[in-house]
């Protein structure tokens, strides 16, 4: 009960300090600075036509690296932790309506994040986005199934190789204009079309493919430990 | 305009109302879902914030893969409160 | 107040409430388990929040076209894209320690984890 009044009255006061922070409710006018800059030459400098995408990949490609190794290492420990403490897996059995799901459902699953990962230079969309629809898939095969999977070099393999084609790729722009993923040492292409944005494309399926076998990873090891519903 | 402000509001006491619910209900399970169905609701104020790539990711990550977690560490540990 | 400034604030009020909420249960909860949802929930609404700072009403996505004059900003956004995906890592690495620890302790009850306190 203490806990409770304290912990209200701790959020209370920062609310307080939040609303009052507040200068005035008005609206904002415009953008400034690199959001403006970005919104203003994106199309230009990338040849992406969808600009969030031209952030992710190009101008912040550096960054996206950097998250890809956190959320490797993330799946690391994951994996690690319930490799090393067996916990008795005990699979129960799946029901008839999530086992019949399960064999029509992944096929256009998969297609639906392939797309989404090939066409994310030109709508909504991308490696993000892509990667986690086909990891979701693969769970409804496993959620389907009533096997427990066992070593998978594929998954480890495919993600590996994703984490050193994203590094080569940046290292092949830096071979030939001195910048690290340098986006022009494929042709910009007309803007608009699927073969076009330099090598924006290439990376968001290599970002498709680790974040789908990351997760896909993570599942295949908590259906190892068993108890998944 | 008047409609996406009218949506907006709905949208969002739902979410809040939903998000008590999830930390104050009895049933852990129920919890699971509550959260699922608040990620649910965030997905549809990013599509109302332009945000439409935002949307795709919070829509399957948000509202499937972490429900599934979650439902994993509960089955794991069992029992109630 | 007219009906634009209605629709901006309110977003900006959910994501605010929903960073609150999730605080109030990571600090009052008992269950691991529990506290874990509460995380998610601070963790979607700061998602919100920053995507929220760079959205103004009225423009439409950030994806060029010939008929679009102008657009909100598209750095929240990518930022976000990538923080939601690191989210789910995290919980999941979150969820797995926290079963580790109330298996070990015996009780999912973060008051009887004797290790988390010193």
């Amino acid at each position: 009960m203490i806990r409770t009044i304290v912990g209200l009255i701790i959020v209370l006061a920062l609310s307080v300090v939040v609303i009052s922070s507040v200068p005035d409710y008005s609206l904002p006018s415009g953008l400034q600075g690199v959001g403006q800059d970005y919104t203003e030459r994106g199309v230009n400098d990338t040849g992406s036509v969808n600009l969030v995408t031209a952030v992710v990949v190009a101008y912040r490609g550096l960054d996206t690296l950097g998250e890809v190794v956190v959320l490797f290492s993330a799946s690391t420990a994951v994996v690690l932790v319930l490799t090393l403490v067996p916990m008795g897996a005990n699979p129960t059995p799946s029901s008839s309506i999530v086992a019949f799901t399960s064999g029509v459902l992944p096929g256009s699953i998969v297609l639906f994040g392939i797309y989404i990962i090939t066409h994310g230079h030109l709508s909504p969309g991308g490696g993000f986005p892509g990667g986690a629809v086909v990891a979701s898939a693969f769970l409804l095969v496993m959620l389907g199934s009533n096997k427990i999977p066992g070593k998978s070099k594929l998954l480890a393999s495919i993600e590996s190789l994703a984490g050193v084609t994203f590094g080569l790729l940046g290292f092949w722009g830096m071979m030939m204009f001195g910048q690290f993923l340098n986006n022009m040492v494929l042709p910009a292409g007309s803007p608009g079309k699927l073969f076009s944005a330099g090598i924006i494309p290439l990376i968001s399926l290599v970002i498709g493919a680790k974040v789908a076998s990351e997760l896909s990873g993570v599942f295949s090891s908590y259906r190892k430990a068993g108890g998944d519903e | 305009m008047t409609l996406l402000a009218a949506a907006s509001i709905a949208t969002g006491v739902m979410m809040l109302v939903a998000a008590v619910a999830a930390l104050v209900v009895k049933k852990l399970i129920s919890a699971i879902i509550i959260v699922g169905f608040v990620s649910l609701s965030a997905s549809i104020l990013f599509l109302l914030m332009d945000a439409p790539d935002v949307a795709i990711t919070e829509a399957s990550i948000g509202a499937a893969i972490s429900t599934v977690i979650f439902l994993w560490g509960k089955g794991k540990i069992g029992g109630e409160e | 107040m007219n009906a634009q400034s209605l629709f901006y604030w309110s977003l900006a009020v959910t994501a605010l409430g929903l960073v609150l909420i999730g605080l109030w249960g990571v600090l009052t909860r008992k269950n691991i388990l529990r506290i874990a949802l509460a995380f998610t929930l601070a963790d979607t609404g700061v998602n919100l929040i920053l995507v929220w700072s760079g959205f103004l009403p009225g423009r439409s996505a950030p994806i060029v076209d010939s008929s679009v004059s102008s657009m909100v900003d598209p750095l929240p956004q990518a930022l976000v894209l990538t923080s939601i995906v690191i989210g789910v890592a995290v919980a999941a690495l979150f969820v797995v320690v926290g079963v580790l620890a109330a298996r070990k302790s015996g009780s999912a009850d973060v008051r009887r984890m004797k290790e988390l306190k010193w």
